[in-house]
């Protein structure tokens, strides 16, 4: 078989399959050849399991320095910690890193990756024209401090939680306050909640105090099947979905493998999984065709228990709650209040612990995926065995031991890697350039053809959150409203069709259509159209990476869609109503088109193209500007941030 | 122990997230040799099977909301007899949806009676289908896991009774690629009514490349969304519109040392523009003969619409498009509680000719060897009644029938008890019914994987076994 088919070898594939068997109903065979075992046998951790380079102490590594004898160009290129590291991978490799990309494509680089959206015209202006030698430290300040940074980080966190505001299943009910969650990651992201509160807030907000309760929509922001028949069958998967989110997005662990059977790959057996299930058990309430919710009080009585097999009918071992053996090489037990109202805080107390070598590298890794556009590790929720093996491992631990001394701060480290020179290197080879810079670039995309040694800088696709909003705020229909419930803008009469009836109840007020696109209604089983095409992760599970295919349905959306017309419309009579309607002016149309797009003045041969474009249309001049922005809209230099 | 390493982004891209775009690539380099690189490297390029095939396309007619087996394809003497009492002990106790194991049982609604050559027995409830007994190879001991609808769509679909799994739509793409590269390689024709129990996760690709989801399609003028510009924007004006995009497209390609993942975008857009073309042609029924159309039912006003989509089908799988799903029956459909008379009876009428004009064409026109037409609902009906004349869901045992492509006709396979309760003989689990179809497909179900997170992923999970004896 070609490439992508893989052949199997009998790898774990029940993840989320929980074992259903035959529902007591055929007398199965192959139920009845397993014995039962009286007490579960559990592998030892061995020094080797230990030695893995993710579950390994996380030490501070010394930063690369480099002799005198290195050429000046290179010793002169760090500006902060972060660069020796590539830099010394670089040498190594016999390259040396890109040129600093031009200060408008960083100000477009940065403004996206930390806002989702493009710089304002002011915004442009302003940075253009600050002489000042801190310029751009300046710029990722401001940015930081505006709200549209926490829309856009929170997306980010939102796509681990596989945050949805209905249940899923048939009925995939509405869940009236799921929107408060979305909208509490928001603010903590802008308030730079320090990390270790904002997972003892998801994990275990309501024994920390009932104003941080809203913070534990992680927990039950999953999928519930609340009008199953076997309420039994829907604890079980919604306990062991909740253990398995918990393990891969905050550990990087994808434990769930092991609620069948111990983990095949990794140090983690079937006993670990269902002690990390113990912090969670006592904490739910289960009500027929009700959500699931987190009463006042954990059920101090409950015992846990090990499912054999996975199978929520086959109780087996008593288990107590505790943390993941292959990280706890101290066997700590958590320190436990008699009425266990403090279980689930310990859990993320230890979570969040500077030493914890899983907790810190997984979050520390996440931040530079979304800065870089691929993990120093790029199996960003899979630190294990089968995950991807570091090309920067110091580096990680770097940023791993730093981000505690920086005192968990999220906006911190945003401003220590978006102000390194790795980051700032440019994605493309500049226009007029020497000999020797072209043969270093040649080389570069030979020896390091995925760019994992970061030997340039990475060219990214928005997602269509992102590309939804750029049209919205080029187009100047970008809503300035925050927060609050969900909105749904009309869609295709054909798409309501694939829905349940009144799955989709239009929201009144139309000036809500344009607000930004993480206010969207989130249903479980319907993606918005636009953000379906470009990738928008399933709900279901949580999602560290989203993949980034290229489809013609992709192009066929931006083309032809209401959504791309309207906003290109809205663009034109903009442009139209800022420029006199003069015969210059279609000189200023274009130039404002392409600013208002791509932030930008045209070159003098797009500034050519256009106007020929506007003068051969063969419809009139504003449908012939229209016409202009939509296929802006269209651009790959629209869709991709250098 | 190997470590495999997952692809990274990049090179996934390179692989496969060339999407469509990567075939339009080809085609535009059609005219020197790079094309046949060009297809090679996109994630639908026609790709080799692990073993000869023996179907090269499917027809999946799902009978959304079950279609009731003991009705319908499997005869049970023994539930005529015990018609009107209760289910006898000896069956022990069953779980059902809406606690209508105590309820009375209920006999057929009408005759079974032996068809064709083979004496296959079908019921009344399908005349027209039944003049294709000979062709059809029922598999009576079907079996899955949960007695709920969006569940049991979700596992007939996907193997998991989760939502968000690959459906086996997305699988056969992903292995087989596409033989029209101007079409999806699977297409979906929902039911015009509003949607199936579970939502379109139905058809979608779980963790496998957007590429391979189910595409939905209707007849029409707009027979994809967005298809068609907006009805201001003409042929001329787009036309303009997509000039100046490509020539801007390819400055900026040029300045990016011709990026792959860039120049696969501008391509895609070529890709789009051709299918703007070629779809329409596809779901233009008006060029088929009025005896082709009437075959179908196509101007009856029962079968009108159901014939439309059968026919659909037929024109796409002759056009290259590899797996077509057709639903039957809206949010409700085949959930026949109340009474089968009633719903069977309208779900009967709506697609019975249909179905057998369907069966008829695609063996004139020599298709049907190596074309698997599939029928099945999500589950089968209980024996016992419910409200009196109806049935509720039964997961436990029910009938699914295979045509074509080389599945032995006239023949029933495995069996379930004798009032139609649970698979006992042979029985064959969705699972088994998976990877049975993608053994049909040549392909092999344990080497069909997916890296995802962690692990190779397959659609049936680790289980399944494939029914050789079907095979004639």
């Amino acid at each position: 078989m070609r490439r992508k088919l893989r052949f199997s070898r009998g790898w774990c594939l029940c993840l989320v399959v929980v074992h259903f068997g035959f529902a007591g109903v055929v007398p199965s065979a192959a139920d009845s050849d397993v014995p039962e075992v009286a007490k579960t046998a559990e592998p030892p951790i061995t020094e080797s399991d230990r030695s893995h380079w993710a579950f390994d102490e996380l030490t501070r590594p010394r930063v690369p320095t480099f002799d005198s004898a290195a050429s000046a160009d290179l010793t002169n290129w760090p500006r902060n910690a972060i660069d020796p590291f590539i830099l010394k991978g670089l040498v190594d490799a016999d390259l040396s890193p890109a040129p600093e990309a031009d200060r408008l494509t960083l100000l477009r680089r940065v403004s996206f990756d930390l806002t989702g959206l493009p710089p304002t015209l002011a915004q442009v202006d302003r940075f253009l024209n600050d002489s000042s030698l801190d310029a751009y430290e300046q710029l990722v300040d401001r940015v930081l401090e505006s709200p549209a940074y926490g829309e856009r980080w929170a997306q980010h966190w939102l796509d681990l939680a596989r945050f949805a505001e209905t249940d899923g299943f048939e009925h995939d009910k509405l869940r009236p306050d799921a929107w408060k969650y979305r909208d509490w990651v928001i603010k903590a992201f802008n308030d730079d909640m320090p990390y270790d509160e904002f997972v003892r807030l998801q994990i275990a907000g309501d024994e920390v105090g009932n104003s941080a309760r809203v913070a534990t929509g992680f927990l039950t922001c999953g999928p519930d099947m609340p009008d199953i028949n076997l309420q039994d069958e829907r604890r079980h998967s919604f306990m062991n979905e909740i253990t398995s989110t918990v393990g891969s997005a905050f550990l990087g662990l994808q434990i769930g493998c092991a609620q069948c059977h111990d983990h095949k790959f990794d140090p983690i057996s079937q006993l670990d999984f269902y002690r990390l299930r113990a912090f969670f058990d006592p904490a739910f309430r289960f009500t027929k065709n009700k959500v699931a919710s987190l009463p006042d009080g954990n059920d101090a009585g409950l015992v846990s228990h090990l499912m054999i097999r996975g199978d929520f009918r086959r109780v087996g071992d008593t288990v107590e709650a505790a943390f993941p053996r292959i990280i706890n090489a101290a066997h700590s037990k958590p320190q436990v209040a008699a009425d266990r109202k403090n279980l689930r805080t310990r859990l993320a107390d230890w979570i969040a612990r500077p030493d914890n070598p899983l907790g810190m590298r997984t979050i520390a890794n996440r931040l530079w995926q979304h800065h870089l556009g691929e993990g120093l590790c790029d199996s960003p929720s899979d630190f294990g065995l089968m995950g991807d093996t570091p090309v920067h491992g110091e580096l990680l631990d770097w940023l791993a031991t730093e981000f505690p001394r920086r005192g968990l701060s999220f906006k911190s480290m945003h401003r220590l890697i978006v102000t390194s020179a790795t980051y700032r290197q440019s994605s493309q080879l500049p226009d007029d350039t020497s000999a020797e810079l072209i043969g270093q670039w040649q080389q570069a995309l030979t020896r390091d053809p995925l760019n994992r040694l970061f030997s340039r800088g990475t060219r990214r696709r928005l997602e269509g959150e992102a590309i939804r909003d750029a049209m919205l705020a080029a187009a100047g229909q970008l809503s300035q409203r925050r927060s609050g419930p969900g909105i749904r803008p009309p869609l295709p009469q054909e798409l309501v069709h694939t829905l349940l009836r009144n799955q989709w109840p239009v929201t009144k007020d139309s000036a809500e259509y344009t607000r930004r696109s993480i206010y969207l209604f989130v249903r479980r089983n319907f993606r918005y159209p636009l953000f379906e095409a470009f990738d928008k992760p399933d709900t279901n599970f949580s999602c560290p990476r989203r993949n980034q295919s290229t489809i013609a349905p992709q192009a066929l959306m931006l083309l032809n869609s209401k959504l791309s017309l309207d906003a290109a419309t809205s663009l034109a009579t903009l442009i139209e109503e800022s420029a006199d309607d003069s015969e210059v002016d279609a000189e200023r149309q274009i130039e404002l088109a392409y600013l208002r797009t791509l932030s930008r003045p045209p070159t003098d041969d797009e500034r050519q193209l256009a106007a020929e474009f506007l003068s051969n249309s063969s419809s009139g001049k504003t449908a012939a500007l229209t016409d202009l922005c939509l296929a802006l809209f269209n651009l790959n230099e629209f869709l991709y941030v250098d | 122990m190997t470590n495999h390493r997952r692809p990274s982004r990049r090179r996934f891209l390179l692989q496969a997230g060339g999407g469509c775009g990567a075939i339009a690539l080809a085609s535009l380099l059609s005219s020197d040799s790079s094309a046949a690189s060009g297809i090679a490297d996109s994630p639908l390029a026609p790709r080799n099977t692990h073993f000869a095939p023996r179907a090269r396309r499917v027809i999946w007619l799902f009978m959304h909301g079950g279609p009731s087996h003991v009705d319908l394809l499997d005869p049970k003497p023994e539930l005529v007899r015990l018609s009107g009492t209760p289910l006898p002990e000896s069956f022990g106790s069953v779980m059902t949806r809406r606690n209508v194991a105590k309820n009375p049982l209920l006999g057929p609604i009408r005759p079974f009676r032996p068809r064709g050559e083979s004496g296959l027995e079908i019921s009344d409830f399908l005349p027209h289908i039944a003049k294709h007994a000979d062709k059809l190879c029922v598999l009576r001991s079907c079996h899955g896991d949960s007695v709920n609808h969006p569940q049991s769509v979700y596992q007939m679909n996907t193997g998991s009774i989760l939502m968000g799994k690959p459906s086996l739509g997305s699988w056969a793409a992903y292995g087989l690629g596409t033989e029209n590269r101007n079409m999806p390689a699977f297409v979906v024709l929902p039911d015009p009514g509003h949607g199936v129990k579970g939502g379109p996760p139905a058809w979608g690709s779980g963790f496998l490349p957007a590429t391979y989801q189910g595409t939905t399609m209707r007849a029409g003028k707009n027979p994809i969304l967005n298809l068609s510009p907006q009805p201001e924007i003409t042929p001329a004006r787009q036309h303009e519109a997509l000039d100046l995009i490509r020539r801007l497209n390819q400055k900026h390609v040029e300045q990016r040392d011709f990026d792959e993942e860039l120049l696969a975008r501008v391509n895609s857009y070529e890709l789009a523009f051709r299918m703007q073309a070629t779809a329409p042609d596809v779901v233009d029924i008006s060029r088929e003969s009025s005896a082709t159309q009437k075959q179908y039912g196509i101007g009856a006003k029962e079968t009108d619409e159901f014939g439309r989509r059968c026919l659909l089908a037929r024109r796409m799988v002759e056009r290259g498009v590899r797996f077509v799903q057709l639903y039957s029956g809206d949010t409700g459909g085949w959930d026949a509680h109340k009474d089968v008379t009633t719903n069977h009876g309208q779900y009967c009428r709506r697609t019975d000719l249909p179905v057998a004009g369907l069966l008829d064409d695609l063996d004139q026109r020599g298709l049907l060897d190596d074309t698997l037409v599939i029928w099945g609902g999500e589950f089968g009906r209980m024996p016992m009644s419910e409200q009196g004349k109806g049935r509720d869901h039964n997961p436990w045992g029910y009938s699914v029938w295979f045509a074509g492509a080389g599945v032995k006709g006239g023949y029933a396979y495995g069996a379930t008890d004798p009032v139609g309760l649970r698979a006992v003989e042979k029985p064959v689990h969705v699972h088994d019914l998976h990877a049975t179809i993608l053994h049909m497909l040549g392909l092999n179900h344990e080497s069909l994987t997916y890296f995802n997170n962690g692990r190779g992923d397959r659609l049936t999970d680790v289980a399944g076994k494939v029914v050789h004896e079907i095979l004639a």
